[in-house]
């Protein structure tokens, strides 16, 4: 139960730190204005191309991976034990 | 068992008579008049608990040692260099990727047109916008008996001195909100004033009516604190029930 509670948290903390330095780096237009949510590059080289993808994928890695470890897998696990009973 | 070992106390919930049923825990009257078996009852929980330890220590191959403590080298120190040397790299991270903006130099011959203290002081900059709230005495003609700036320094005495009187007056005996409902709502009203007093202290900045936020700003805390007693005053018959009901129930033997 610890454990999958510390994978998710690990899933969530890790890929979150570096979503935001990639929006810090890509989508934070300065210091006083929108930061980390801010538009995308309008003409991305390939490298903030592939950049902005990992971004995103690391976007619905945090949520995804902390929903499956502590949502779905407890319930799973949940449901399964009711079932056998 | 019963037949062989009289003496033993049989702990299933049938036996001796001190332990009630699942589906009918004793009402509180029926509690008050069983002195003489509650402490039976004690014993037997504590005496059941312990022996369940002594089995599953019998069982577990962990080795006991007599040891007091870890020696500082090496055992404490590479847990020490492991904390430290993450949280030093995570500062080397974050300071190599997201290097720290660095504004303008303040420029000291002009005013901000908002100057406002850090946020975790807005509570306190609330309170020195309670003018009106300054009475107007008659017996003065209608003077204020202070200024309101001084009137909003007073609040803050008033609401640290309240602060530090609530250990005096409830010493906090309760593990849980719910079971001292009173208290918790005193505490969420607190909380709630502190952060209506904070919205207060900035109210230039809320796109809002000032006489309406100045008005909900007493209001609010009062209405939440009412809120959360009702709650826990409610929850409280059905945990304190379950609670007993765990407490009067022994469970059976494997």
């Amino acid at each position: 139960m610890a454990d999958e509670f510390m994978k998710g948290l690990a899933i969530a903390t890790a890929s979150g730190l570096i979503w935001m330095v990639l929006a810090g780096w890509y989508n934070t237009p300065g210091f006083e204005d929108t930061q980390l949510l801010g538009a995308d590059p309008a003409d991305p080289s390939a490298l903030e191309a592939i950049a902005l993808i990992v971004k995103e994928g690391l976007f619905w890695f945090m949520i995804l991976g902390a929903v499956t470890f502590w949502i779905v897998l407890p319930a799973a696990r949940e449901a399964r034990a009711r079932l056998a009973n | 068992m019963a037949e062989d070992n009289d003496s033993e106390p049989i702990a299933d919930g049938s036996g001796t008579g001190i332990v009630a049923p699942d589906d009918e825990t004793p009402t509180w009257s029926e509690r008050k008049e069983r002195t003489q078996g509650l402490s039976r009852l004690t014993y037997e929980y504590f005496e059941r608990a312990r022996r369940e330890d002594q089995d599953l220590r019998m069982e577990s191959d962990y080795v006991e040692r007599d040891v007091l403590g870890f020696p500082a080298w090496p055992h404490e120190m590479i847990r020490n260099f492991a904390l430290t040397s993450f949280f030093v790299g995570l500062i080397l991270f974050l300071s190599a990727t997201l290097p720290p903006h660095i504004g303008p130099p303040a420029d000291p011959s002009t005013t901000p047109a908002i100057i406002l203290p850090d946020w975790y002081l807005y509570w306190s900059f609330g309170l020195l916008k309670l003018g009106p709230l300054n009475p107007e005495l008659s017996i003065l003609g209608g003077e204020k008996l202070m200024a309101d700036r001084t009137y909003g320094v007073v609040a803050n005495i008033v609401v640290v001195g309240f602060i530090a009187m609530v250990p005096f007056l409830n010493k906090g005996s309760a593990r849980r909100p719910v079971e001292q409902p009173f208290w918790a709502g005193i505490g969420v009203m607190g909380v709630a004033f502190a952060f209506t007093i904070a919205a207060l202290s900035v109210k230039n900045l809320l796109p809002m009516d000032s006489h309406l936020l100045f008005d909900l700003t007493f209001l609010i805390p009062p209405v939440l604190g009412l809120i959360s007693y009702t709650v826990f005053r409610a929850m409280q018959e059905g945990y304190m029930y379950s609670l007993n009901r765990r407490y009067y129930r022994l469970r059976p033997p494997k």
